[in-house]
């Protein structure tokens, strides 16, 4: 047998060491947390009222996700050159921002004294520290991770497929409707899950711009924050209940991942 | 009865697509090495790039005039193409796929299920409607691409090197299928290839594209008795020598490059830079030179044979190199000739057809 070489077992012993890194605080966190206590959380209205906000806030935004992000991403997909450059730099300016600051500019755009905040006062809508604003903190963080990921998704689908639909006689819109799509429909799924999976971890945004009111706006995230300063116990078991959709959404994700064929 | 005539100009990589090409109904060849610009002609006859300046009229209908800042969009052509990958769409199933483009014209359910019910039975290939794409072979996958073209009624059909990807005996079944098909149907048909078997078989016409150009349009015949270049000579292996036609004692005679000479009818002909084609099949081999009429001879060795079924190739080289092919039972009763052993080439005079060119290409 072949000797392993000096440089295998550095390899081996660094993946080691993130394996551990990784999946120790998980284990911990899983350990902290009892069956019959994770099952004693849904008698708390509290807990429950933050799970029902995450989850209809997370599905609100996904079909404005969706209605932004894809048309978005299919024509940075056709872009080349500079112009395709300058716009995935700008695509990549929210991703690159701090939560916490993203919360801020929000509330300066949206707020009652912000730049759209009177506009909207006009006709009666007050966005911060309601519902809305959680979905909009989510579309605002979650879109362009949505977008940049759709364009790799479009980027490897074969012209050749969409060339055949035209001289088909399919319109360009026909086309993308009836060929781009449904070619690529596993993959959006999984984008789909991907974007529910963000968009119930985000934080530092929405405690700025929605605020952090129970049954309106208090998140899974923020409940946990909140719980942490008057029980941990309960804390640490709303952690593994966020921790386990994660890894139900995760594994969603895995198993629609693309596998179809793109030619 | 629609025809297509076309004058393009188009900036390659390397060269300027410049073609012009006239295609009436039935099949003509596409024929060219590669990168010659086949299927980019193909790609601006279906607008999916658009040539710098130039027409392309069909039938009745302008579809391209630079000039006129005309420029309809592929999905108005009506051109018919099928990739040379085919471009099947992999999420639908064989009927769906050759339904798509009467889907997309909002023909009915009904009408549509009528149609491609039919075009399955006229193609032979009812037994794959329900099936999915991508588990189909090379040849069926080839039927469906052209049924699925052929449900939209195109006015034009481009085929990009519909064989190419297929095994050989694959390969001989799809072309007697696309010639049955296409005979039926009489509508322009531009079928790319770089393969010289193709275009024996769809002989009738030939267009010859070099260098973005279209440099020969004619019949497999006139390809083999006039080639117009090297490249076509080559291409039909028919043999092709360089040299010049001199005057001597009153009488032309070609001599070429390697030194040989040759008699030949000399049919309008100056003297000057020219070259000699030859069909391998109008040259003998023997091992004494025979006597008798004039005839042309080279006294070469032998560099290869290549057995092809009851036919035997034989290169022969010495000032010049030639081609032979004889038969098997020929090729038997000279002793089965190996490479190395020296023979008389020997053909009529008759059988040489010389030609002027420009320059000699150095």
């Amino acid at each position: 047998m072949k000797r392993p070489r000096l440089f295998t077992l550095l390899l081996l012993a660094s993946g080691l060491a993130l394996g551990t890194l990784i999946l120790l605080p998980v284990l911990a966190l899983l350990l902290a947390a009892s069956p019959s206590g994770l099952l004693q959380l849904f008698n708390h209205p509290q807990v429950l009222q933050a799970l029902w906000v995450t989850l209809l806030s997370s599905l609100l935004a996904l079909p404005v996700i969706f209605s932004i992000g894809l048309p978005s991403a299919y024509g940075l997909s056709r872009c080349n050159g500079r112009i395709r450059r300058s716009l995935e730099i700008l695509l990549e300016l929210p991703m690159v921002m701090p939560p916490v600051v993203a919360g801020l500019a929000l509330l300066l755009a949206f707020g009652r004294r912000g730049l759209f905040g009177e506009l909207l006062a006009g006709i009666g809508l007050r966005i911060p520290f309601t519902l809305g604003a959680v979905v909009l903190a989510i579309v605002f963080v979650i879109t362009p991770f949505f977008a940049r990921r759709c364009v790799v998704l479009f980027d490897a689908i074969d012209k050749k497929l969409e060339e055949a639909a035209l001289l088909l006689g399919a319109t360009p819109l026909q086309t993308f409707w009836h060929v781009t799509l449904p070619v690529v429909r596993r993959g959006l799924f999984a984008e789909g899950v991907m974007v529910l999976a963000q968009g119930i971890g985000l934080f530092g945004v929405i405690i700025l711009f929605a605020g952090n009111l129970p049954g309106r706006t208090q998140t899974l995230s923020l409940a946990i924050y909140s719980a942490f300063e008057s029980d941990p116990q309960q804390a640490f078991g709303l952690a593994a209940l966020l921790l386990l959709i994660s890894l139900v959404l995760l594994a969603t994700v895995h198993l629609l991942a693309p596998r179809e064929s793109l030619r | 009865m629609s025809i297509l005539v076309c004058r393009l100009n188009y900036p390659l990589a390397n060269y300027q697509l410049a073609a012009e090409l006239t295609v009436a109904p039935g099949i003509t060849v596409l024929l060219g090495p590669n990168g010659a610009g086949k299927t980019s002609l193909l790609r601006l006859l279906a607008g999916l790039n658009q040539p710098a300046s130039g027409q392309i009229q069909l039938g009745e209908r302008c579809l391209f005039d630079a000039e006129k800042r005309i420029d309809l969009p592929s999905e108005k052509r009506r051109i018919g193409m099928v990739f040379q990958d085919l471009a099947l769409f992999p999420h639908l199933d064989v009927s769906g796929n050759i339904g798509f483009g009467l889907k997309m014209r909002r023909v009915s359910s009904s009408a549509r299920q009528n149609r491609v019910q039919q075009l399955l039975e006229k193609l032979a290939i009812e037994h794959l409607a329900k099936r999915n794409v991508t588990t189909l072979s090379g040849g069926e996958r080839q039927k469906v691409a052209l049924a699925r073209t052929l449900a939209t009624d195109p006015q034009l059909l481009l085929l990009d090197e519909p064989t190419a990807a297929l095994d050989p005996a694959a390969r001989g079944e799809i072309r007697r299928w696309l010639q049955t098909v296409l005979t039926q149907l009489n509508i322009p048909t531009l079928l790319v290839t770089h393969d010289a078997e193709e275009v024996a078989y769809f002989r009738k016409r030939v267009a010859v594209m070099e260098q973005g150009k279209i440099v020969q349009q004619g019949s497999f015949h006139q390809l083999l008795r006039e080639p117009a270049s090297e490249f076509v000579a080559r291409f039909v292996g028919v043999n092709y020598i360089l040299g010049e036609v001199c005057e001597q004692a009153g009488k032309l005679i070609f001599c070429s490059r390697g030194g040989a000479k040759f008699l030949a009818p000399f049919k309008q002909v100056i003297p000057g830079a020219a070259f000699m084609t030859v069909l391998p099949w109008d040259i003998a081999l023997y091992r004494e030179l025979p006597d008798g009429s004039p005839r042309n001879h080279l006294y070469g060795e032998i560099r290869d044979v290549v057995i092809l079924g009851d036919r035997v190739r034989i290169t022969l080289e010495k000032e010049d190199k030639l081609v032979a092919e004889i038969s098997t039972r020929g090729y038997l009763a000279l002793g089965e000739p190996q490479p190395g052993e020296n023979f008389w080439a020997v053909f009529k005079a008759r059988e040489a057809r010389i030609e002027n060119c420009e320059e000699l290409p150095c």
